[in-house]
């Protein structure tokens, strides 16, 4: 659960600043969408950019989540099993 | 996160448990103390101010139109007699900067004022939570509430609660949605059920994020969500009021019998009833000390002093002071001597300068804009006569909310003229692309680019006027 507020809450920010920033400089209905253009109304197509930019933003944010887990994170836990504390984090883990 | 990772080999040696400690946590649920008194006064005051703002203004009428409407379909936002275009992006930096630097002289002046009687964030909070209590009572019986296994008369009041939110949140968001697209209109096709795909998701994402921040997130929105929580204290200075307790008259606190003479017993004002804690929206207790977690809401200065006007002691135990005046026993003259300072006269200054220069650029503002662009098509042609051609599309674009006519006119080169009708009618805040052939004769200027300048003016508006740049191409 915290996780995902991690990924979705900074890049949902991000992406409605860079939601502003494009479309004030971009017209919606100057877009073309595979050579075609895009028969979309201007609401939709910022509400589709909006999602848009929110997902690049999120992956983004879930690939920092990906890589900064420390070295201790992603090792095996060197006890075994069963001399593990009860509350240790990688109790379940075999 | 790993911060109290222990090293590889005591690990080996001796077993550590690991600790996850993490910035957003599941945690008790903070049950507030309602408080009153004059900082509470206040943030209502501000409560009913900026709701009747928010729900208000998008009803008025200006012009035969909205007043404030952020225009997204047509990309024009309108304040009042004011239209913006994209092209006016500039005005809207201009707006940030005003708001930071607003933040900033009066985060530097007083602390979190925003935050503790402004911010959406707490004035949805407050009515959140006024209807909380108006439902479930205050702090103790919801407690108890809470505690309670499911009845019916719960069953009965957590529904009435959260119906009465849900009412609150989408009127909030309809609200929001009415800032962008016409609300009149946006109102009707609610009425008649006919609400478009978009416009009926934002209201509800609009209205579940209302829900969702100012019925449960509540001040782990301000703890853990909100970027200004976390800088605030770079623009803090010993200097800045902000909410505090002070602690050399208050030790060492505890419980007294209100006629005990408890100075000579030792003991300082603080009777350690707790109550500040209780009212505390964050749940911090403010006799720790300033912590990033205090919002500035004043809570626990308005409690305090009503416990001090019980035991007959003199309010103030909490206060708004500074560090200096904390540390120094500074009277209440001093601090306010204190806040024109370098650093507040600084803001001070750059604000007004700021504000003064956006009031003249709009003031000047030309209600004309235009943009020249040559055609692509073709460059330059010999027409009949021995002339040269150049054909250029014009986007003229009409600020004003009324139609005009404009006269057209190329200078920069001997014998320009324009072929084509010089008079254009533009209907009111819109734009009219016009192409126009320009010709001259073929030794007007050199071979290859000449400079050259359309000027254009609004007929019977003299002060509307605007010159643009072009290149007039001989082969």
């Amino acid at each position: 659960m915290q996780k995902l507020i991690w990924i979705l809450w900074p890049s949902f920010v991000v992406a409605g600043i860079a939601e502003a920033v494009f479309f004030t400089l971009i017209d919606p209905q100057e877009l073309y969408l595979f050579g075609e253009p895009a028969n979309l109304s201007r609401i939709a197509t910022y509400s589709l950019g909006f999602f848009a930019f929110w997902a690049v933003c999120a992956a983004s944010s879930t690939f920092t989540c990906f890589i900064q887990r420390s070295a201790r994170e992603i090792n095996r836990c060197p006890l075994p099993h069963r001399e593990r504390p009860r509350d240790c984090p990688k109790a379940d883990e075999e | 996160m790993a911060q109290t990772a222990p090293k590889p080999e005591k690990a080996a040696a001796k077993v550590i448990p690991i600790k996850e400690s993490s910035l957003y946590e599941a945690q008790k649920k903070i049950y507030a103390r309602s408080v009153t008194g004059v900082f509470a006064t206040w943030r209502w005051a501000l409560v009913w101010i900026t709701q009747a703002i928010y729900y208000g203004l998008c009803w008025l009428e200006w012009n035969g139109r909205q007043a404030v409407l952020f225009d997204l379909a047509e990309r024009k936002f309108y304040v009042f007699g004011l239209v913006f275009w994209p092209q006016d992006v500039f005005y809207l930096a201009v707006l940030l900067i005003l708001s930071a630097l607003a933040l900033f002289l009066f985060t530097a002046v007083a602390g979190r004022l925003f935050c503790g009687y402004a911010c959406p964030q707490t004035v949805y909070t407050e009515i959140f939570m006024w209807v909380e209590k108006l439902i479930e009572g205050d702090r103790a019986a919801r407690m108890k509430f809470d505690a309670a296994p499911m009845s019916t008369r719960k069953f009965v009041r957590k529904t009435a609660k959260h119906a009465a939110w849900v009412v609150i949140a989408m009127w909030t968001g309809f609200t929001f949605v009415g800032y962008f697209t016409p609300i009149k209109t946006l109102a009707s096709s609610v009425m008649s059920w006919q609400l478009g795909p978009w416009e009926a998701f934002w209201i509800f994402f609009y209205g579940f994020a209302t829900w969702g921040n100012a019925g449960f997130m509540r001040e782990q929105v301000c703890k853990y969500m909100c970027p200004y929580a976390r800088f605030q204290g770079v623009m803090f200075d010993p200097d800045t009021l902000t909410v505090t307790y002070d602690a050399q008259r208050g030790e060492p606190r505890g419980a007294r019998s209100k006629k005990a003479d408890y100075k000579a017993a030792g003991k300082g004002d603080c009777v350690d009833c707790g109550i500040c804690v209780q009212v505390c929206p964050t749940g911090i207790d403010i006799r720790d000390g300033l912590q990033y977690e205090c919002i500035g809401c004043s809570a626990c200065i308005d409690a305090c002093d009503q416990v001090m006007d019980k035991m007959d002691y003199p309010r103030g135990l909490i206060r708004y002071s500074t560090e200096h005046a904390l540390a120094e026993r500074w009277g209440r003259r001093q601090i306010l001597a204190h806040i024109l300072r370098p650093r507040t006269l600084l803001y001070g200054a750059i604000l007004s300068a700021v504000v003064i220069a956006a009031a003249v650029g709009l003031t000047l503002r030309q209600p004309l804009k235009v943009d020249v662009i040559r055609d692509r098509a073709t460059l330059a042609r010999e027409v009949e006569g021995g002339l040269v051609e150049n054909v250029y599309r014009l986007q003229i674009m009409n600020l004003a909310e009324e139609p005009r006519r404009f006269a057209l006119a190329v200078t920069g080169m001997k014998g320009l003229q324009i072929d084509t009708d010089p008079i254009v009618e533009v209907p009111a805040a819109a734009t009219q692309a016009v192409s126009v052939r320009v010709r001259a004769e073929a030794d007007a200027g050199k071979r290859g680019s000449n400079r050259i300048y359309f000027e254009i003016h609004a007929l019977n508006h003299d002060e509307v006027f605007v010159r643009e740049k072009a290149s007039f191409l001989l082969p």
